[in-house]
């Protein structure tokens, strides 16, 4: 293998692409401009939001979910002290309220008792609905005091957050997303109209004739695309970041891994696919197929674990899905690679296998 | 099976050669031998299979049955590749890029670097006349033009085979006389050629021509034993008749290719 001619290849497609003004355009300015669109116009995250109690001892414990009246898009669920922190660090529920040992002794003696709320936080809206859903709650439990006086005694509430704090927005939740879809369906775009054009301009028959191996083509074109959506990604996190001023914890290394993973599978991936598209506007066809279900299911508009069975199924082979995880981990919760590794090893798994096609769809060329 | 009096290898030798689309026989049991700095000549109607046997050539894709030798290497070899030019019949080139670039693209891919890269930018830019407009983009180029550059990317590693699928389509007069010098010249460097076309002037300038027809391969010889075989002066009318031959001939035995030495 010849690290010349890798070079020439991404050093050609760097070149092409940097002379074609409107997708360059397209390639930088589109993202802020829809992520611009979308805060302005989100407010909230829907979804079903679950808040897990850890009650008091004694027999109200028991019945505590009947006693508090929750919306119906709240779930509650009640789980002991030390299921407490785990649950939330896996996300199982998005908060947990804990009353304290104490909490009726405190209150028939006609003092105040603290409950602890304790907040997911990486998801703001379903925070936001948690903070006031708690402080509707307090105001209901208020016990008129036993001695006739008009006062009546309201417990306090002290909130924490796991992640984040109460100034992240939905934007903050949603900027990771963004980061991760762009940059993929721009390589995925962007590659297989490339290779389609290296099809049907002959290019690809010089490409064969020469002496360049197919790993060589390749990694060519890895590079030359990686390029590109990495510098896609550091524009989308500094706007993000400086100019949406969306919250921010991540270490942009691990950000480059995850985008770097994601951008080999989507380059691969467009190789593959231009295989089977004639002209440009078969490419765009391959849309609602690859890209659609994947912005849809990936974790963006409805949270992956409340999606019904088929599509959870579905949701969980995107890669999409995965780096949503990933970057929202590490952006939000600043999560480095090892609380990462999971969702890393599945995203190099897809590369692999993309690379693994695009190099079988090379071979087929020669017919 | 051939009778060459040569002592080295011949660079081609394609023996029983069928290549089967699916429904059209491209290659009907084609053999032939091409020797070390000649030209060889492919001409015949379009569709023919001029290109199909240039690709099989190239390794650009595998015989159905029958098998191909280039540069003493079966094909499709990797070992041959940077020894081998290939100009397509359509202009192949990056579009966004100037010649220069396309020029420096395809050297660097057969292993040119540095000053020897510049050195042989230079000289075929001067080859195909196109230094002054060097920086060009290729789509601001006229198609004549840019199918001089294309010639030029298929020259720049200075291979010792070169293929050239139909190479002066849409080439003013003046230049095409240029070309086939240059193509002589080439060939007493002892580099081969291996040139498909349609006009009848540039096949009497090839050193042998094979005469194709619905794959198969009519007749392979020099431009004067043609015309002598056929008793045509016009090449038009000698192809006429080995087709009219290969036609009386269809109810016998396939005729395998002729070859006579000239
Ligand atoms: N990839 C392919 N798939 C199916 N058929 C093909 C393919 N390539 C060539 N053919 C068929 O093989 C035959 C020979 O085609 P070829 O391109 O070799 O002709 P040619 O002699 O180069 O013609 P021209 O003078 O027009 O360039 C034609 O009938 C063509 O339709
Ligand atoms: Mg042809």
């Amino acid at each position: 293998m010849s690290l010349f001619r890798v070079m020439a290849i991404a050093g050609r497609i760097i070149r092409q692409f940097v002379r074609d003004r409107r997708t360059m355009a397209l390639l930088f300015l589109a993202p802020l401009l829809v992520m611009t669109i979308l805060q302005i116009v989100l407010t909230s995250s829907n979804g079903s939001v679950t808040l897990a109690l850890v009650p008091p001892p004694g027999p109200i414990g028991a019945n505590l979910t009947q006693v508090i009246k929750a919306p119906d898009s709240i779930k509650l669920k009640v789980i002991t002290a030390d299921q407490a922190e785990p649950g939330l660090k896996n996300g199982d529920y998005d908060g947990v309220l804990t009353f304290p040992d104490y909490f009726l002794a405190r209150l028939q003696q006609g003092q105040s008792p603290t409950l602890r709320l304790r907040l997911e936080g990486s998801n703001p809206g379903a925070a936001k609905q948690l903070t006031s859903l708690v402080k509707v709650l307090v105001a209901t439990i208020a016990v008129p005091q036993s001695g006739g006086q008009s006062a009546s005694v309201t417990p306090t509430v002290t909130t924490s957050y796991l992640y984040g704090g109460p100034e992240y927005t939905t934007t903050d939740a949603l900027a990771p997303l963004f980061v991760g879809l762009f940059s993929f369906f721009f390589v995925f775009l962007l590659t297989s109209v490339a290779f389609l054009r290296e099809r049907s301009q002959g290019t690809i028959e010089r490409l064969l004739v020469a002496p360049v191996t197919r790993t060589e083509l390749v990694l060519g074109y890895v590079f030359g695309f990686t390029v590109f959506a990495l510098a896609q990604s550091a524009v989308i996190l500094l706007y993000v970041i400086f100019a949406l001023r969306v919250h921010y914890a991540g270490n942009p290394f691990v950000i480059f891994l995850v985008t770097a993973a994601l951008t080999i599978g989507g380059v691969n991936l467009g190789i593959f696919i231009s295989a089977f598209a004639r002209n440009e506007l078969q490419i765009v066809q391959f849309i609602p197929l690859v890209i659609v279900p994947q912005v849809l299911l990936g974790g963006l508009f409805f949270p992956v674990k409340t999606l019904p069975v088929v599509l959870f199924q579905l949701a969980n082979i995107m890669p999409i899905t995965y780096a949503n995880v990933a970057l929202q981990g590490v952006m939000l919760k600043g999560f480095g690679v090892g609380d990462i590794l999971g969702d890393l090893i599945f995203l190099v798994g897809f590369a692999l296998l993309m690379v693994l096609l695009a190099a079988f769809s090379l071979r087929q060329e020669k017919v | 099976m051939s009778s060459s009096a040569h002592s080295d290898v011949a660079p081609i030798v394609v023996s029983d050669v069928v290549k089967r689309f699916d429904k059209v026989t491209a290659l009907d049991h084609v053999s032939l031998s091409v020797l070390r700095g000649e030209t060889f000549g492919l001409i015949g109607p379009n569709g023919s299979g001029k290109t199909t046997l240039i690709r099989m050539l190239l390794g650009l894709g595998r015989p159905t049955s029958g098998n191909i030798s280039v540069l003493g290497r079966k094909m499709p070899s990797r070992q041959v590749a940077s020894r081998i030019g290939y100009m397509t019949q359509s202009s192949a080139l990056y579009n966004e890029l100037s010649i220069r670039e396309n020029l420096a693209f395809f050297g660097t891919l057969y292993g040119l670097r540095g000053r020897r890269l510049k050195e042989r930018i230079a000289a075929t830019l001067s080859l195909v006349e196109l230094a002054a407009r060097a920086d060009s983009p290729i789509q601001t180029l006229s198609g004549g033009m840019r199918q001089r550059v294309s010639l030029g990317c298929a020259l720049i590693h200075e291979p010792e085979l070169i293929f050239l699928d139909e190479p002066t389509v849409g080439i003013d007069p003046e230049l095409r006389l240029a070309f086939w010098e240059y193509f002589a010249q080439l060939n007493q460097r002892g580099v081969t050629l291996v040139v498909s076309t349609h006009h009848l002037d540039e096949a009497a300038r090839c050193n042998r021509l094979g005469l194709l027809r619905f794959g198969r391969l009519l007749a392979a010889d020099s431009p004067d034993a043609l015309r002598a075989r056929s008793g045509q002066q016009d090449f038009e009318q000698a192809f006429l008749y080995f087709a009219q031959q290969a036609e009386t001939a269809e109810a016998g035995e396939p005729t395998p290719a002729a070859e006579k030495e000239a």
